[in-house]
C-alpha cells in the first residue's frame, strides 16, 4: 500500500488483480446491472488510487477498504439511476456455476470463501437474514425496511442486530473466513 | 444518548449504513464517549466486512481490467504523483503556497460559515491545477482538482445531504442561473467522497454543490454548500 500512497501503478495494479472480481461482484449484486457495476468498480479503482493516501490500516484490511468504496459507489450509482426496481440479478457467467477444473486456484478459493459466508448468512433464521441483505445490498434505512415490511423500527434494528451477531459466531467458528 | 441497551441497538443498523441521517450522526458523537458501543461497532464491522464475500462471485468482465488501467496511466502521465497526490498542505519548492480568498458573493455567504477560495497549485508543466473550495454551514473541506481536461471534486469531513436527499452537482456560467450535472453523490461515514465532474468547463465560472431531493432536481433548491470558483 505504501507503493499505491507514493503513486506507483505497478502497486495499484496487483491491488486492482487481487480485489476486482470481488469489488465487481458485489457492484453487479448491488446494481443488478453489468454495464452499471462496471462502471461502479471503474470509479471506484480510480477514487482508490487518487486517495490512496487516505488508507488507514489501523482501520482494517485493504480488501474492506476497497470493497466498502465500492459499496459506497455502488449506493450512489443506483439513487442516480433509479434502478432498485430492476436488481433481480441472474447471470449464467456466475463462477459458482463453472466446474472447479475451469476454475484458478485463486477463483476456488474466492468461491468457498463467498460459500462460507453466504451459508453462514442462510443459517441465520429468515427474518433476520431479510433485513441485513435489505440493508447492506439494498441500501435501504432501517426506517425504509420497517415500512416495506410492515414492521417497527426497533423490531428490525433489533433483528438486524441478531442477525450480525449470530453471523460473527458462526463464522469465528470456521477458521480461514474471518481473515 | 446515554450508555444503555437502547443505544446498544443501535450498533448494527449503523455498521451497516442502515440508520438515518440525523441519527447516524448523533450515534457517532455518542461512540466518542460509550466504550460498550465502540466495541460492539468493533466487532459488527468485521461481520459486515465479510458480507461483500456473500455475493455471488462473477468473473471480472474481458476489458474492464484495461479499461481501468488505461484511466490510471492517462491520469499519471497528466498528474506526476509527487504533483498529483493529495497532501494536507500543498506546497510548491517545500514552501505552503496560499494566496487570500476570493471575495465569494459576500452577501448570499456573510451568513454561513465560509472557508474562502484559495487556489493553491496551479498547472505548470503539469497540467494540474488544484482549486480550494469553499465550504459552508459545516467544517468539511472540498477541493477542486483539474488536469488533462478532467475536474474533481474531492470533499472531506462533509456532513451526509439531509434525509431524503444527496448532493448534486451544478455548473454556473457568468450570471446564467446554475445547470444541473448528472453527478449525485452522498459522502461516507467520514464524510469523504469525490466525484468527477462531467462536461466541458469552458466558461464556467464556479462549481457548486447542493443537497436535493434523491433524483436531483433541474434547479437548485437549497443554497449551495460547496462553491468552487474557477473565473
Amino acid at each position: 500500500m505504501q507503493l499505491v500512497r507514493d503513486g506507483e501503478a505497478g502497486a495499484f495494479e496487483v491491488i486492482f488483480d487481487r480485489h476486482a472480481q470481488r469489488a465487481f461482484s458485489l457492484a453487479y449484486r448491488m446494481c443488478g446491472r453489468r454495464a452499471l457495476a462496471e462502471d461502479v468498480v471503474q470509479e471506484a479503482f480510480l477514487s482508490l488510487w487518487r486517495s490512496g493516501a487516505r488508507y488507514d490500516p489501523a482501520r482494517g484490511s485493504v480488501r474492506s477498504w476497497v470493497l466498502s468504496v465500492v459499496h459506497n459507489r455502488a449506493i450512489d450509482a443506483f439513487r442516480r439511476e433509479a434502478v432498485k426496481e430492476s436488481r433481480d440479478v441472474r447471470d449464467d457467467r456466475l463462477v459458482e456455476r463453472t466446474p472447479s477444473l475451469l476454475l484458478t486456484q485463486t477463483e476456488v478459493e474466492r468461491r468457498d470463501d463467498a460459500q462460507q459466508v453466504r451459508s453462514a448468512l442462510g443459517e441465520l433464521p429468515a427474518e433476520q437474514q431479510q433485513v441485513i441483505e435489505l440493508a447492506y445490498f439494498g441500501g435501504f434505512t432501517h426506517s425504509q425496511i420497517a415500512e416495506t415490511l410492515g414492521l417497527p423500527a426497533g423490531t428490525v434494528k433489533g433483528r438486524m442486530r441478531l442477525g450480525l451477531t449470530k453471523m460473527r459466531l458462526v463464522l469465528g467458528e470456521r477458521s480461514g473466513v474471518m481473515l | 444518548m446515554s450508555e444503555s441497551n437502547e443505544c446498544r441497538s443501535d450498533a448494527a443498523a449503523y455498521v451497516l449504513g442502515s440508520l438515518e441521517q440525523g441519527e447516524a450522526e448523533a450515534f457517532r458523537r455518542h461512540l466518542a464517549s460509550c466504550v460498550v458501543c465502540r466495541d460492539e461497532v468493533a466487532a459488527f464491522q468485521q461481520a459486515v466486512d465479510l458480507l461483500p464475500m456473500a455475493a455471488p462471485q462473477y468473473p471480472l468482465p474481458r476489458g474492464l481490467r484495461r479499461r481501468v488501467l488505461r484511466e490510471l496511466r492517462a491520469e499519471r502521465r497528466a498528474t506526476p504523483p509527487d504533483v498529483g497526490r493529495r497532501r494536507p498542505a500543498p506546497s510548491l519548492f517545500g514552501m505552503e503556497i496560499r494566496r487570500p480568498a476570493l471575495v465569494l458573493g459576500v452577501l448570499l455567504f456573510a451568513a454561513l460559515a465560509t472557508v474562502g477560495a484559495l487556489e493553491l497549485a496551479s498547472s505548470g508543466s503539469s497540467g494540474v491545477r488544484i482549486i480550494q473550495a469553499s465550504v459552508t454551514g459545516s467544517a468539511g473541506h472540498a477541493e477542486l482538482r483539474l488536469s488533462g481536461g478532467r475536474a474533481e471534486l474531492i470533499v472531506s469531513r462533509l456532513p451526509p445531504p439531509p434525509l431524503g436527499h444527496v448532493y448534486e452537482v451544478w455548473l454556473t456560467h457568468g450570471r446564467r442561473p446554475p445547470s444541473p450535472t448528472n453527478v449525485l453523490f452522498s459522502v461516507t461515514s467520514t464524510g469523504s467522497g469525490d466525484v468527477g465532474v462531467p462536461g466541458d468547463l469552458r466558461g464556467v465560472s464556479e462549481i457548486l454543490v447542493t443537497p436535493e431531493p434523491i433524483g436531483g432536481s433541474r434547479a437548485p433548491t437549497h443554497t449551495p454548500v460547496i462553491v468552487a470558483r474557477l473565473a
